[in-house]
């Protein structure tokens, strides 16, 4: 890929992971209660974690999506991204092998809904293809317009640029 | 190559270092501050969520605790019990006021099931439970249930049961704004509630607490969507009114 693109898909991944993220979080912010009760509906944590997911997740993911969105702590932000994303992709995948006929709860919304389910490969296929851009990201995480790229300027800078200003 | 030149070189890579180095000590401490202010910032949002959720607090108001309303109206599982205890069938449905397959539920079968609960042949235990606020412009799920609970208080289990249908019959649809409380104090008398002890809890959604209570009690019992129907204490799949007849013998 020649890297004018290469630059262009780092900032567009950054975008659209971190906007999905921060939407995804603020949705679900206003009620902590149903959060809580679709973190249980999947019926994998054990109930003494099910609160504190469900009260953190959404801040988790409004604050993972500002990093992306900033551009701060791209590659462990990214990471984390992707490691949500699994998790999720796992929980979707074993509540449709369960029979379970819940709402994903992605963007809020609770609970068992009739034919549910049917969104399950259409959920799954959108994680996947935010894994994917994760996934680069932690590759490549040194992107234009980023607060990385002010707060942590790229590596040393190659001898012959430092020979060339103390040429001077 | 010169003495000089060597010792050039020497100074240049030992200054490159030294940038490198400081460069790597500045990612360290500009990453454990950012990553320390996050920690802060997670640890404060996760507070505050918790002190917004009280679920699980005590209702200062529970349903049932009237003269009007039987004592043993309301279940342990937030369940207010319709009919004979010692009919031979006993249904547990779980409803929300703003559900509109619930709706579909009760015009299917709620003649069917009224007729079998005068006749003495089923119990039903309503647990009727509030997530469906953000289907609703005016917060009606909530508000609905607190004044079909206050009715069980004012009017007793008859009361409790007219308005249910009632407010099933005439459910605003899904997205708009449902019924404002002064309707509901209408309807609630309407269905046999006294207005002197009805208006004050419909008004200060008297309560809530225990509806909150109530909803997460129906998602610690493994429900999560409504309607939801058991038969003798069996969870029924499948098309739920046909659940309902089925029980009541076709």
């Amino acid at each position: 890929m020649p890297p004018k693109y290469a630059v262009a898909l780092g900032v567009l991944a950054r975008l659209v992971t971190g906007g999905v993220w921060i939407a995804a979080g603020l949705i679900k912010l206003p009620d902590p209660a149903a959060s809580v009760r679709a973190v249980r509906a999947y019926d994998l944590l054990p109930e003494s974690a099910v609160t504190l997911v469900g009260h953190g997740l959404p801040l988790l993911e409004i604050l993972v999506g500002l990093l992306l969105v900033a551009g701060l702590l791209t590659r462990p932000a990214a990471v984390v991204s992707a490691l949500l994303l699994v998790a999720f992709v796992i929980g979707i995948a074993s509540a449709w092998a369960r029979g379970l006929e819940i709402e994903c709860g992605c963007f809020g919304g609770v609970g068992a809904k009739e034919g549910a389910s049917s969104a399950y490969p259409w959920e799954i296929a959108r994680d996947i293809g935010l894994l994917a851009l994760s996934g680069w990201l932690v590759w490549r995480p040194v992107t234009p317009y980023s607060l990385d790229a002010v707060l942590f300027p790229t590596p040393a800078p190659s001898p012959e640029r430092i020979l060339d200003v103390q040429g001077r | 190559m010169s003495k000089a030149d060597d010792r050039r070189k020497a100074r240049e890579a030992a200054a490159l270092e030294r940038q490198r180095q400081e460069q790597r000590k500045r990612r360290l401490v500009v990453g454990g501050v950012v990553v320390a202010v996050l920690a802060v910032v997670l640890g404060i949002g996760i507070a505050v969520q918790a002190s917004r959720d009280t679920t699980g607090e005590a209702a200062a108001v529970v349903p049932g605790s009237s003269e009007a309303a039987a004592p043993d109206a309301v279940t342990a599982d937030y369940g207010v019990v319709v009919g004979d205890a010692d009919a031979p069938v006993t249904i547990t449905l779980y409803e929300d006021l703003q559900c509109p397959i619930c709706a579909g539920l009760e015009a299917a079968v709620g003649d069917r099931l009224n007729d079998a609960i005068d006749a003495g042949q089923v119990q039903v235990e309503y647990r009727m439970v509030s997530f469906l606020d953000g289907e609703s412009e005016n917060e009606y799920s909530s508000r609905a249930l607190n004044a079909l609970l206050a009715t069980l208080d004012s009017g007793g289990v008859d009361a409790f049961k007219t308005l249910h249908d009632q407010l099933y019959a005439a459910q605003p649809a899904e997205g708009t704004a449902g019924p404002e409380d002064a309707e509901l104090i209408a309807d609630a008398v309407a269905a046999g509630a006294e207005e002197s002890t009805v208006r004050e809890p419909i008004e200060d959604k008297a309560y809530a607490q225990w509806i909150k209570n109530a909803t997460d009690a129906m998602s610690r019992n493994g429900v999560n969507g409504t309607p939801t129907v058991f038969v003798d204490g069996e969870r029924m799949g499948g098309d739920p009114a046909q659940a309902v007849l089925d029980a009541l013998g076709g």
